[in-house]
């Protein structure tokens, strides 16, 4: 399939003034400012099929935000390129923003001195929705995001979880081709984030929109995206399933082991033999064995501890993915890397 | 309704407004703006009350230096108006003052510091279009509920002199309509200041002051010195208030009446379109505050 985003070598400086102290560094300053050019992002490139639902994630100032801004066409690049659907966001600025819809977690994109309704009037008018669809729309956004009720009230006083609501739902009235969504759960609570994805996961299942999406909470990415992009200090770090990470960065299984009597963690690790199993003792009579799944079949390894101990309770689990990524954040700063 | 899946060669599909869906939407901008000042309506009922102290303020100033200057036995004009003229120069430039006055400067520069800028930059409309459709939609609610009553309020407290005829009235409504497209292109050339300067409070307070005595409001131009005039000639700003208050007066009229629109009309022109490559241009470069 053809890509429907493409972004090829995309940078962004930002000029930076570093203030000196003082009053003579005030005075310095005024006279002789000095200049530093911050590249929040460094020659990013990707290409996004549609209907794909990308997670692009990474540390604080890791360039999250630079780079949505230059793919919706709020900032000009410093240098690349970036195409979606054959427009240039920042050229072609009022065709190209018919066609997406952008959520900024921090800010609202809803008119705060009217009622809800009055901004969604006025983005139909914006975007030219018809009745018919706007009336679909709507009764979509009630049933999912439950927004009916707070279509009377001011911007002003909704809740962030209420307002974030709202946006999403203001964001995709119009039923635009691509979503680009920049920490959408930030500030929410467990139920109101999970209200979210299941209506990311619905929307997208209906539309076939292509999303983009930004976040600090692992858990979105897990429930929502298939592959991530991992930038760190504006370079691409991992750009893959998310499967293909967890396996990256090795010891993605950890299966945890309750004994009927106590044993080394040694005496296991001999039990699994020539297999390469990290054993570790957790607490009491239980054992920690972490190992890749590419490599080992749990399987095998149960059948092993069977067979050599007395065995109490198993259980598997797949590693968290903040370890995984707290791992690629790990080996960047060492200066890894992709 | 199409599903939303993507065509060949996956490209989003050409997409222009209509001239008529153009006019539809900054039409709706209008009345939500309308909209928006009547519901804080009540603010501007002290407005009426300080407008008319002014006007006062400047009545009793003028009658005094009037009966001074009588009293050593000079001429009864000043700059070649007469003390019921200068009365009526004074209430009129407030009262229009009162129509054609608003915060585009003071809004935008607010939008572009504290970032929310983005969030207009990403919605198929023209941000320039929109506040000049906000501006249009404020003066509306202005020249109900804030103009007509300091009108009813100043014209027989200080015996302001009605217009010479009929057409003048009518051309200084059009005038002053026009100081509302200047003051507001002008408002937003200001606000994009914004966009290179960190602080730019002090640019709005002196836009404050230096505004009302540049387009004539606090001082009428004929006090000033023939080479200050000169000045103030090229500038846009008499356009704002000193020219339709020529013509209420009826110091402007037939080739200089017109002389007087087409100055405004230009200006309205030279400003929108300035304020246009202004906004592309910082628009291109913009670095966007938080997020
Ligand atoms: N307007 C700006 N002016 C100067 N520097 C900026 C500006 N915006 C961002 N930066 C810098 O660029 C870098 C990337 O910022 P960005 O907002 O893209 O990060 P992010 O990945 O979105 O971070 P977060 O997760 O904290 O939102 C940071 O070092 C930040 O300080
Ligand atoms: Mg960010």
């Amino acid at each position: 399939m053809e890509p429907l985003i493409r972004v090829e070598g995309l940078c962004k400086d930002y000029r930076l003034v570093d203030r000196r102290e003082g009053v003579s560094g005030g005075l310095k300053d005024l006279v002789r400012p000095r200049r530093r050019l911050l590249r929040a992002v460094d020659d990013v490139s990707f290409t996004i099929e549609p209907g794909e639902m990308v997670g692009y994630i990474g540390a604080n100032g890791a360039g999250k935000s630079t780079t949505i801004k230059m793919l919706t066409g709020i900032l000009t690049p410093s240098a690349g390129t970036v195409e979606v659907g054959g427009l240039v966001p920042w050229r072609q600025r009022q065709q190209y923003t018919r066609h997406i819809g952008v959520v900024f977690g921090q800010r609202t994109q809803l008119w705060w001195d009217l009622a809800v309704v009055e901004s969604f009037r006025l983005l139909k008018k914006i975007y030219e929705v018809d009745d018919a669809t706007y009336e679909r729309q709507m009764a979509l956004f009630d049933e999912l995001l439950e927004t009916g009720k707070l279509l009377s009230q001011p911007v002003r006083k909704l809740s962030l979880g209420q307002r974030m609501r709202c946006d999403l739902a203001a964001a995709l009235l119009h039923r635009p081709r691509v979503l680009f969504l920049d920490e959408p759960t930030i500030g929410l609570d467990v139920v109101a984030k999970e209200n979210i994805r299941g209506f990311l996961r619905d929307i997208r299942q209906r539309d076939g929109v292509t999303v983009i999406l930004t976040t600090h909470d692992l858990g979105d990415i897990e429930q929502l995206c298939r592959r991530v992009i991992i930038i760190d200090q504006g370079r691409v770090h991992f750009d893959g399933e998310l499967a293909d990470l967890r396996r990256r960065v090795g010891q993605t299984v950890s299966l945890s082991v309750e004994l009927r009597e106590p044993a080394g963690s040694d005496e296991l690790a001999a039990a699994t033999g020539a297999l390469p199993v990290a054993w570790e003792a957790a607490s009491g009579l239980r054992h920690v064995a972490r190992f890749n799944r590419a490599e080992v079949r749990a399987a095998e390894v149960i059948r092993l501890v069977v067979n050599d101990r007395q065995v109490q309770d198993l259980h598997l689990a797949e590693q968290p993915i903040e370890h995984v990524v707290r791992e690629i954040y790990r080996q960047a700063a060492a200066g890894g890397g992709a | 309704m199409s599903a939303g899946t993507i065509g060949p060669g996956a490209l989003l599909a050409p997409w222009r407004r209509t001239p008529l869906a153009t006019l539809g939407l900054y039409g709706h901008f209008v009345r939500l703006a309308f909209l928006k000042f009547l519901a804080y309506r009540l603010r501007y009922y002290t407005g009426v009350v300080s407008y008319t102290v002014f006007v006062a303020g400047h009545y009793y100033l003028y009658l005094a230096l009037y009966a001074g200057r009588a009293a050593e036995g000079l001429p009864a004009q000043i700059g070649g108006l007469t003390v019921r003229e200068m009365v009526t120069y004074v209430a009129v430039s407030w009262i229009g003052r009162s129509l054609y006055f608003n915060n585009i400067s003071r809004d935008l520069a607010r939008m572009v510091t504290e970032g929310e800028i983005a969030m207009h930059l990403i919605k198929p409309f023209h941000l320039q279009s929109v506040m000049m459709a906000e501006a249009v939609g404020e003066a509306g609610f202005r020249l109900l509920m804030f103009t007509l009553p300091i009108m009813v309020v100043v014209a027989p407290l200080f015996g302001v002199g009605a217009p010479v005829d009929a057409a003048a009235l009518g051309w200084t409504l059009v005038s002053f309509t026009l100081s509302l497209v200047i003051y507001s292109q002008l408002g937003f050339l200001v606000g994009c200041l914004a966009f290179v300067m960190k602080n730019i409070q002090g640019v709005l307070r002196a836009q404050m002051v230096g505004m009302d005595f540049l387009t004539g409001v606090i001082v009428p131009f004929t006090f000033f010195p023939g080479w200050f005039q000169s000045v103030v000639a090229w500038l846009p700003f008499q356009c704002i208030g000193y020219v339709p208050v020529m013509i209420y007066l009826g110091k402007r009229q037939g080739a200089d009446l017109a002389q007087g629109l087409l100055l405004q009309v230009g200006w309205a022109l030279v400003l929108g379109v300035a304020a246009r490559l202004v906004w592309r241009r910082a628009t291109r470069r913009l670095t966007v505050q938080g997020g």
